[in-house]
C-alpha cells in the first residue's frame, strides 16, 4: 500500500530546492520521493575542505516521527563515521525530534565534519588514531578527501 | 451600509473586516488589561493573557510531589471558566501566539505609518491627526468632521493599544463621512494583509500544515492536536525545546489554545475547514478503507478468553487510540518466528489466523504505555495485508464453525469407524471417541491436575480465566489459555471448523502429557 506523500515532505523538498543551503544539496529520486541523493561539501578550514561527499538519505514511513536514515556513500576518514558510511550523531538517533528536518540534519552532518568527536567513536580505529596522533589522523583525512571526495566534472 | 459588498469581500474571512472590526480586535485583547496581548502566556486551561497580567505567584500549599523547586510557586487562574491554581512553571510565553501578535502589530504599524505620512503631506498637525483619525469612544466627544481612510480595524486596534478600549465596549463611534467606502476597503486590505502575514506563524512544525486544534505545551510550544498525540507516542519531550512535557499522555484532556483557535477560525476559516476534512478523511481511510482491520502482531488470543496486553510501541499506541475511538476491536496475530509460509501470503511475519479482540478496558499509564484488557470474539484469516503508520492492517475473513447438523454428521461418521488396526495408535483412538467423551476426558484431566496442585492451575490463573467451562465449544480455548505448552501447538486450535476437531486436539495434548513424551 503506498500512501500519498505527506505535505510535510513535499514542502521540505520544495524548500530544499528554492532556498538551498550553501554547500549542501539534496535531490529526490524521480521514482521515489522519499529517497534523496545528497551532496555535502567539506567545511572550510577542516581536513575535509575541498571535498564533496555524497550521501544517501531515506525518509521512513513514519517520518517525521522517526529520523531520516542517512549514510555516506563517499569513503571518509572520520571517527564518527564507519566503513559502511553510517553516522554516529545524536540527532539521528535518540535526540531526533520531529521539529528537526532534512535541512537541519544535513547541517548537523556538515558540522560533524568540522568537529570530529573521537570521544564518542563509531569507528574505533580512526578514533584511536585521532586521539593518539591527531596530526597523522588529520593528514590521512586530507589524503582520503583528495582520493575519494573529489567533485565529479 | 452596503451589506452585499461585505459578504463578497469577506468570503475568505470568518467575519466582516469592516462591520465586525470591533469583534476582531476583541480577539487580540487580553482579558485582563484589554490591550493587545503583549508576550502572551497560554495557561494550562487554554486561556491566554499577557505575561505582565499573570497574577502574582504565591507559595503553593499541600503539595509534596513532585517537589521540584520551580513548581512550588503557583498562580491563581483569573479566568472564571477555570479558577484553578496553575503551577507558575507551567505558565510560559506562548511562542506561536506571540509571533502572531507581533506580525499583526507590524501590519497595523505599517498602515499607521502610511496614513500618518499622507496626513503630514496634507499639512495636518500631529494633534489634529490624532483626534481626527482615531475612532472615539461614544459619548465622549462629538463626531469628528473629517474622515480619513484609516478604517475601523486600525482605529479600534490603536484605541486598544492606548488602553482606551474596554473589553466589553461595543460603542466605538466611527467616522462615516464621505470616505465610508475607502474606510471599508482599508479594513479589508489590512485584514487580508494580517491573514497572509500571520499564516506562516501558525504552521505546525510537525506536519507543516495550518495547526488544527492547536495544543500548547507548558513550555509554550504549539502543535496540532493530532501531531502532539503522535509525538507523545514516541517521546515525552517537547519536540521544539526538548523539555520534558508535563502533558498527560491523555492529550485528549488538555484543552485547545482558545485564542489561536478563534484567530484561525477568523483569519483562515476555509483552510481550517479543509484541514479538518483532510484529517477526518485520512482517519476514515484507515478505519473504513480497503484494509480496515488493525492487526497487532504479538501473541495468540482465543475466542471468549481474556487477553491482557501492555501497549508500549509508538505505532501500537496510535493503533490503540484509533481503536478506542472507533470499533474498539482489533485482530491479534502470533508472530511467525520461523517464517513459515502462510498460504497465499507467503512467509509473512505473522501467522495468518488470529482472533479479533474486543477492548474491555484500557488504562493509559503516566509513561504513555497502556494496560489493555480484551476479550476474544471471532477467529479470522488474513487475506490481504498492508501497513498504516507503521502497524499492520488487513482484510480478514472470519472463520466460523460448521453448523450443528454438519457437526453431528461428522461425529457419527467418525465414531462409527471400525476399531484401529493398531491398538497403540493414540490418534486413531481419539478420532473414534464421542465428542462428549473428549470433553469429559479434558475436564477430568484438569481435575486430576488440580488435585496435584499443578502450577498452571493456581488460583491466580483461575481468577483470570475462570473455572473450566462446561461448554464443549469453549473448553479447548480455555484449556489453551492456561496450559503451558508451545504457542505454535496452541495455534492449531484456531484453524478448526468443528467443536470436535478442537477437542481432539486437546485430547491429543493430554495423551502426550500423560505419556510424558511432550
Amino acid at each position: 500500500m503506498t500512501a500519498p506523500l505527506p505535505k510535510r515532505i513535499i514542502k521540505e523538498t520544495e524548500r530544499l530546492q528554492t532556498e538551498p543551503v550553501p554547500g549542501i544539496s539534496a535531490q529526490p529520486h524521480d521514482d521515489n520521493a522519499r529517497y534523496f541523493d545528497v551532496m555535502v561539501q567539506g567545511p572550510d578550514g577542516s581536513c575535509y575542505e575541498g571535498g564533496v561527499f555524497s550521501l544517501e538519505l531515506f525518509l521512513p514511513d513514519d517520518y517525521p516521527m522517526t529520523p531520516p536514515r542517512i549514510r555516506f556513500l563517499t569513503r571518509i576518514y572520520h571517527p564518527n563515521i564507519d566503513r559502511l558510511g553510517r553516522i554516529c550523531l545524536d540527532v539521528l538517533k535518540n535526540n531526533w525530534s520531529p521539529a528537526l528536518q532534512i535541512r537541519t540534519i544535513l547541517l548537523s552532518i556538515q558540522a560533524l565534519l568540522g568537529a570530529p568527536n573521537p570521544e564518542d567513536p563509531l569507528n574505533e580505529a580512526v578514533a584511536k588514531q585521532w586521539k593518539e596522533n591527531q596530526g597523522e589522523a588529520i593528514k590521512t583525512a586530507r589524503e582520503w578527501t583528495k582520493l575519494y571526495a573529489q567533485p565529479k566534472q | 451600509m452596503n451589506q452585499d459588498a461585505g459578504t463578497v469581500e469577506s468570503r475568505r474571512l470568518g467575519l466582516d473586516a469592516h462591520g465586525e472590526a470591533r469583534k476582531f480586535v476583541r480577539l487580540l485583547q487580553c482579558s485582563q488589561c484589554a490591550r493587545p496581548y503583549r508576550s502572551p502566556v497560554t495557561l494550562p486551561c487554554g486561556n491566554s493573557l499577557c505575561r505582565e497580567c499573570l497574577p502574582e505567584a504565591h507559595e503553593r500549599e499541600g503539595i509534596s510531589y513532585p517537589d521540584i523547586p520551580n513548581r512550588r510557586k503557583g498562580i491563581q487562574c483569573p479566568f472564571p471558566s477555570c479558577e484553578r491554581e496553575h503551577s507558575a512553571s507551567d505558565c510560559n510565553v506562548d511562542v506561536a501566539l506571540n509571533k502572531v501578535m507581533e506580525v499583526i502589530a507590524e501590519v497595523f504599524a505599517r498602515y499607521e505609518n502610511i496614513i500618518s505620512n499622507k496626513l503630514r503631506a496634507q499639512g495636518d498637525t500631529d494633534v489634529q491627526m490624532q483626534e481626527q483619525v482615531l475612532g472615539e469612544v461614544l459619548d465622549e466627544k462629538a463626531e469628528s468632521e473629517t474622515s480619513l481612510p484609516r478604517g475601523r480595524l486600525l482605529a479600534a486596534y490603536i484605541l486598544a493599544m492606548q488602553g482606551q478600549l474596554s473589553l466589553d465596549s461595543d460603542t466605538i463611534k466611527y467616522d462615516s463621512g464621505t470616505a465610508a467606502e475607502s474606510e471599508r476597503s482599508a479594513d479589508f486590505t489590512m485584514m487580508h494583509d494580517i491573514s497572509d502575514t500571520a499564516l506562516p506563524q501558525v504552521d505546525c512544525q510537525v506536519c507543516y500544515n495550518l495547526m488544527l486544534d492547536p495544543v500548547t505545551t507548558f513550555c509554550g510550544h504549539t502543535l496540532c492536536r493530532v501531531c502532539m498525540s503522535r509525538v507523545l507516542d514516541h517521546s515525552l519531550h517537547c519536540p521544539i525545546c526538548r523539555r520534558v512535557l508535563a502533558l498527560p499522555p491523555t492529550i485528549g484532556l488538555h484543552p485547545n489554545n482558545k485564542t489561536l483557535v478563534d484567530l484561525s477560525n477568523t483569519l483562515w476559516p476555509d483552510m481550517v475547514k479543509a484541514r479538518r476534512e483532510t484529517v477526518a478523511a485520512e482517519e476514515q481511510e484507515i478505519a473504513q478503507g480497503d484494509m480496515n482491520t488493525p492487526l497487532f502482531v504479538c501473541t495468540l488470543g482465543f475466542p471468549e478468553q481474556p487477553t491482557f496486553l501492555r501497549i508500549f510501541e509508538p505505532r501500537y499506541r496510535l493503533m490503540l487510540r484509533r481503536c478506542l475511538e472507533g470499533s474498539r476491536e482489533f485482530g491479534i496475530l502470533m508472530y511467525n518466528r520461523y517464517s513459515e509460509p502462510q498460504g497465499d501470503l507467503g512467509p509473512v511475519h505473522f501467522y495468518q489466523i488470529g482472533t479479533m479482540l474486543r477492548i474491555v478496558r484500557a488504562q493509559l499509564l503516566a509513561d504513555g504505555t497502556s494496560l489493555v484488557e480484551t476479550v476474544g470474539t471471532e477467529r479470522f484469516r488474513v487475506t490481504r495485508h498492508g501497513v498504516a503508520d507503521g502497524y499492520a492492517i488487513g482484510n480478514v475473513e472470519l472463520i466460523h464453525d460448521v453448523n450443528l447438523a454438519e457437526e453431528e454428521r461428522i461425529e457419527a461418521a467418525e465414531t462409527s469407524q471400525p476399531p484401529p488396526a493398531d491398538e497403540e495408535d493414540v490418534h486413531a483412538q481419539i478420532a473414534r471417541m464421542p465428542t462428549v467423551d473428549l470433553l469429559r476426558f479434558g475436564q477430568e484431566f484438569v481435575r486430576r491436575m488440580q488435585g496435584r496442585s499443578a502450577n498452571w492451575l493456581q488460583q491466580r490463573v483461575l481468577d483470570i480465566h475462570g473455572q473450566p467451562p462446561d461448554d464443549a465449544r469453549l473448553f479447548p480455548y480455555w484449556f489453551a489459555s492456561v496450559l503451558p505448552i508451545s504457542e505454535e501447538e496452541k495455534y492449531k486450535l484456531l484453524d478448526t471448523r468443528t467443536v470436535r476437531d478442537r477437542l481432539k486436539i486437546t485430547a491429543a495434548w493430554i495423551k502426550r502429557i500423560e505419556s510424558q513424551r511432550w
